[in-house]
């Protein structure tokens, strides 16, 4: 959990260091950086979610339905 | 806590900070060009010898193909409606087997109560012929969102609805997002709640159980029907006083997710996600079987299989339930997630991603996934995959037969068991920014295909296959 807030300072940190321009983003916004699942993973997650315990923090659905079976 | 309240501070300084500088709103822009639709399909398939169904203990076979059409609209230069309908039909062997005797059937009524004449007959380790073998879930989600002038500030209202056969499920939610530090940072905040209710169906001995009372041996499904001990003799005894119908048959759970992304450089990108989760009312499954250590065993079926009934050999007899599962009517979840994605050149990206998860039902569990972008021409990716995942047993959790009948909380379930599992695939994409092939007015703008295999300590199998077209309306 420390570590965890560690992280999130290290990241706050940099976040008013430099900021990188709207015409330096092209490798940032290539479609593989994008930072969420991919459309075709959300099967993937459906399962996941079904088949273990821990389910969220992947910025995806975090309650709802069964999942039973 | 004192901890804490420094981090946050540090965080709100920064963002302060970072939007005095920002000045990126020059032109409006808009959010979305035109109306896109993806269609998505995918086919699951799953094997295993521990089915909750039976007690912990019997075939996982399930088979589950599901499709989705999700369709976005511009409203105007700001708003995006977007509207995701989704159909999921699944066979499942150890679902099959809450009414688990052939040529016969009471499970939750419904008119199958009609009785045969020949004896009865089940096993934990082959589908029934039970109505509950297969079942479809229906799902819509509604989302509206909206931008402000600069695309600095993004909120959205959700709702959404699902039903399948025993179980519905109402939510709505909402959040915020506002970029800072020239679209460098995103800070958001998003909050759900989902409203279920079950429409419980109990294994078929209970429910008779539970409809006649403890004369439930003479009537109903069970009249005529010959029960066996353990040394395969005829007997009167079985009694599964424990077991009671679930009077709370809602389930609520209720999220409040926190998200922070932030570009660290022209080539890599993080971000973090941090849940709260809690969960109120029936988190039990009311079908999943429990079978004590300190009760005596009871069979329908034929007796030969008796010696062997923990093995696939047994194709003929079912063992009767003592009671089913019994949860916490709370549960509290907090899962922390951070993904950093790299551009190391043209040809290739990395994207990870991390999840420490804990509950408090005693669960602590890791999920490590990676992810290499391969990029072969303008138009086609391949991306091989692999993710890891591993978690600690609930405190609830005792396999087949080893839960004693003075537990409070109780379950067979192998999703609770302490397990790891590894799960690797490949996926391709194809893209055409020209969106040159064109169904109707549409122009399809890409494609996507995963697939993966999944394989879990505990010898469950599965196998995922998913594809998704793009099309953007011209």
């Amino acid at each position: 959990m420390n570590k965890v807030f560690g992280l999130l300072v290290v990241l706050a940190l940099l976040s008013s260091c430099t900021a990188v321009k709207e015409y330096e983003k092209e490798y940032i916004n290539d479609p593989e950086m994008k930072l969420a699942a991919k459309t075709t993973e959300r099967y993937d997650v459906t399962f996941q979610v079904y088949r273990e315990a821990a389910a969220g923090a992947n910025g995806g659905k975090t309650g709802g339905g069964c999942g039973c079976n | 806590m004192k901890k804490y309240s420094i981090v946050i501070a540090i965080l709100i300084s920064c963002f302060s900070f970072a939007q005095d500088k920002d000045s990126t709103a020059t032109f409006k822009k808009r959010v979305l060009d035109a109306t896109e639709v993806d269609y998505l399909i995918s086919y699951y398939k799953q094997d295993g010898i521990h089915s909750a169904v039976s007690g912990g203990m019997g075939s996982e076979k399930l088979t589950d193909l599901a499709s989705n059409i999700v369709v976005s609209m511009p409203l105007n230069a700001d708003d995006i409606l977007t509207v995701d309908v989704g159909i999921s039909a699944y066979t499942s062997a150890s679902s099959s087997n809450i009414n688990p005797f052939n040529g016969s059937g009471a499970s939750g009524g419904g008119g199958d109560d009609d009785k045969n004449v020949t004896e009865p007959y089940g096993t934990p380790w082959l589908a029934s012929s039970g109505a509950s073998a297969e079942d479809q879930l229906v799902s819509i989600n509604a989302n509206y969102s909206h931008s402000s002038d600069s695309r600095n500030f993004i909120w959205n209202a959700d709702v959404s609805f699902s039903n399948e056969y025993d179980y519905t499920s109402i939510g709505f939610g909402g959040g915020i997002a506002k970029l800072f530090n020239e679209k460098n940072t995103e800070l958001s905040l998003k909050a759900n709640a989902y409203l279920d209710q079950w429409r419980p169906i109990y294994p078929t001995e209970l429910h008779e159980y539970s409809k006649y009372g403890s004369n439930f041996l003479n009537t109903g499904y069970f009249a005529g029907v010959t029960v066996y001990d353990e040394s395969a003799n005829s007997s009167t005894s079985y009694l599964p006083s424990k077991f009671e119908p679930w009077q709370t048959v809602n389930r609520n759970s209720y999220s409040l997710s926190f998200s922070f992304s932030q570009i660290l450089t022209k080539k890599l990108q993080a971000s973090l996600f941090f849940d709260v989760l809690q969960q109120e009312g029936m988190l039990s499954t009311p079908y999943h079987r429990i079978y004590f250590a300190d009760k005596p065993n009871y069979y329908i079926g034929q007796t030969q299989y008796i010696p062997v009934y923990e093995t696939a050999e047994n194709i003929g007899v079912y063992r009767l339930a003592d009671d089913v599962e019994r949860l916490p009517s709370t549960r509290f979840k907090i899962p922390i997630g951070i993904r950093f994605n790299y551009y190391v050149n043209e040809t290739l990206k990395v994207r990870t991603y991390y999840r420490y998860y804990s509950d408090d039902w005693g669960i602590t569990a890791h999920t490590a996934n990676i992810e290499v972008p391969f990029k072969l021409s303008d138009q086609f990716t391949v991306y091989p995959m692999y993710r890891y995942y591993t978690q600690t047993a609930s405190k609830y959790f005792a396999p087949f037969e080893t839960h004693l009948s003075t537990e409070e909380y109780y379950t067979s379930d192998y999703d609770l068991s302490k397990f790891s599992s590894n799960q690797y695939g490949l996926g391709a994409s194809y893209v055409d920014i020209f969106t040159k092939a064109h169904i109707w007015k549409f122009g399809l703008k890409n494609i996507d295909f995963r697939y993966n295999h999944y394989s879990r300590s505990d010898t469950l199998e599965a196998d995922i296959a998913s594809m998704a077209f793009k099309f953007i309306f011209q």
